[in-house]
């Protein structure tokens, strides 16, 4: 009987069609679908046989039922490495092999007729299906279970079965069960949401390999991580402008998305944008509340955990992490600070929206309520950083940013100093003898000094980053520790507004 | 339900992996440091042990642990060396 002819998506890309796949002999196919456990047994005792099969000369198909995206998330995770092809809803080519069960194994000879047809998992059914294709001394596994029947076949189902399935009865779920998530619920990124987010941008545009996993960041997928993460399409120059940032080789990203380290991705936003999204800089800035801060930092580790493959546990190795690798967005209080708003310090003009990032610990608090003095005020703030990466590891040789709550701006304000005259006060204020750090986890600097050598905190006062934010009342700042090991600069990107 | 996947699908096409089995007797071995700390004294005890198997040994170091290496440094392990021993992590 003659195999019905067909084209399908490959999961690798491009259309492939039953005529092409015979063409260098004969094929064996493998309907199977997501949700049907004897599929996955059947897909992942198939895998170890792609090799074999392939020196045989049979080409080794799975069809699955499910949309590509679906198709080849089942086949990585199930390490199927041979050819995979889609058919998503109404299942044309699933009927027209008259399908009732999955998995079903047809085999078809170079010639394109039918020759043999398996249903369900039947170990040595399917050993002497692959003799009549011409292999031999394929041994197929007779693990238990060596029988196991299949599941219906998603193209007998009727349309309210098939809706359920696809997810419609809760989409949220669903993403969970993709794993499309940070562990948080995740607006489904369904193609109106991130055609919005795109805002006619193009969606093929690569903004880079992401770490990694080296997933290449198109467009259109960081726009799937803004609508996930819960971004406005007015977010997402920002969400752009961070992940830009975030892949230039001197921020080394690879290494902060890997280490056992607890390393965040800081987004400090500065400019006019900050308004335009409603971005907080006042109370509760470091906190919950704000969708723009929440949801723009969460973008962007959404692109690195996803896109990226650093997810954690996985190929993120923290052994803690922290509450910031969920999203760790900021806007500067340049209106009510006396001082250089970070974008300028860094060669910006002011009237320009400028997204930082920095690599960075979680927020340590520094409680002051009580120094009347500029230079007692930065000792406080500069000692709350010598226990930061570890008590005796001096000098850190990394960015240190402090967050500075009003009520401390004002003290320094009324003194007439700048950012870069209390960043020199602090890195001047905290020395130890070296003699005091030699013992735990300390420096090669610290193991060869003198021991009355007095060794700083920082190799120069340019590793302390400061920050203007905060709530009018309460004398607290925030220092957020460093990432150490990776080189990591602080890289600043324009934000582009328009597409 | 159709949505837009966050993740790049594209697979890559898998390398083999070189022949297992090789003899250290004669075979040239490359220890890589990472340049972590005290990586160096691991691969000094690895290098006695591979010397008491007759193996060659050649060492190179990363210029940093968290960075990949330099295509070079890659291109001159492959060039010179049987196989290789990294030393990963402090």
């Amino acid at each position: 009987m003659p195999a019905p002819e067909f084209v399908l998506p490959s999961i690798r890309g491009g259309p492939l069609g039953l005529a092409e796949l015979r063409t260098s002999g004969p094929v064996v196919l493998v309907f199977v679908a997501e949700e049907c456990p004897t599929c996955t047994l059947a897909i992942r005792r198939l895998a170890p046989l792609t090799a074999a099969l392939r020196e045989a000369g049979v080409a080794l198909v799975a069809v699955f039922e499910d949309p590509p995206e679906v198709a080849a998330r089942v086949a990585r995770s199930l390490g199927f490495s041979a050819t995979a092809l889609a058919e998503p809803a109404p299942y044309d080519v699933s009927r027209a092999y008259g399908l009732e069960t999955l998995p079903t194994i047809v085999l078809i000879d170079g010639a394109g007729e039918e020759v043999d047809r398996r249903v369900g998992w039947d170990a040595a059914g399917l050993e002497e299906l692959l003799m009549r294709a011409g292999t031999s001394a394929i041994d197929v596994t007779r693990e238990v279970p060596a029988v196991k029947p299949g599941c219906a076949a998603k193209c007998t189902y009727d349309v309210a079965t098939l809706a359920l399935l696809d997810g419609e009865a809760d989409e949220l779920e669903d993403m969970f069960a993709r794993g499309w998530t940070d562990g948080l619920p995740v607006v489904p990124p369904t193609p109106q949401r991130v055609a919005a987010m795109l805002g006619g941008r193009d969606p093929a545009l690569v903004l880079g390999e992401v770490p990694p996993a080296m997933g290449q960041a198109t467009l259109e997928r960081v726009a799937a991580c803004a609508v996930l993460a819960g971004c406005r399409p007015a977010y997402f120059p920002v969400v752009q402008a961070a992940v830009e940032a975030g892949l230039d080789p001197a921020f080394n990203l690879n290494g902060q998305a890997v280490t056992t380290q607890p390393a965040g991705q800081l987004v400090v936003v500065n400019g006019p944008i900050r308004h335009v999204l409603g971005l907080n800089s006042g109370m509760g800035a470091l906190g919950p509340g704000t969708r723009a801060n929440l949801t723009i930092g969460r973008a962007l580790r959404l692109v690195i955990t996803l896109t990226g493959g650093a997810a954690p546990g996985r190929l993120d190795r923290a052994t803690l992490g922290h509450p910031g690798k969920l999203g760790f967005c900021i806007a500067e209080a340049e209106e009510d600070s006396p001082w250089e708003p970070l974008h300028v310090e860094r060669g910006f003009a002011r009237d320009r929206s400028v997204v930082t990032v920095i690599a960075c610990d979680s927020p340590l608090s520094i409680s002051d309520h009580r120094s009347t003095g500029v230079e007692e005020l930065a000792s406080i703030l500069g000692w709350a950083a010598a226990a930061t990466w570890s008590p005796n590891w001096w000098p850190l040789g990394a960015t240190s940013v402090y967050v500075i709550c009003p009520e401390h701006r004002a003290l320094f304000e009324a003194a007439g100093w700048s950012k870069s005259r209390l960043g020199d006060a602090m890195f001047n204020a905290v020395r130890r003898p070296a003699r005091e750090l030699r013992h735990g986890e300390t420096t090669p600097f610290v193991l060869a000094a003198d021991p009355d050598t007095m060794v700083t905190k920082w190799t120069s006062p340019d590793e302390i980053v400061l920050l203007a934010a905060g709530g009018e009342a309460g004398r607290y700042s925030a220092l957020l520790g460093p990432c150490l090991g990776m080189e990591s600069a602080v890289v600043s990107r324009e934000v582009v507004e328009s597409p | 339900m159709d949505y837009v996947s966050p993740f790049d699908e594209h697979r890559r096409a898998a390398l083999p992996l070189a022949p297992r089995g090789l003899a250290l007797e004669g075979a040239t071995v490359v220890l890589l440091d990472i340049n972590k700390r005290r990586g160096d004294e691991f691969l000094d005890r690895i290098e006695a042990r591979l010397h008491e198997h007759g193996a060659r040994t050649l060492r190179e170091v990363k210029g940093i642990f968290s960075k990949p290496a330099q295509p070079e440094l890659i291109r001159r392990i492959a060039n010179r060396g049987d196989l290789t021993v990294e030393g990963l992590a402090d």
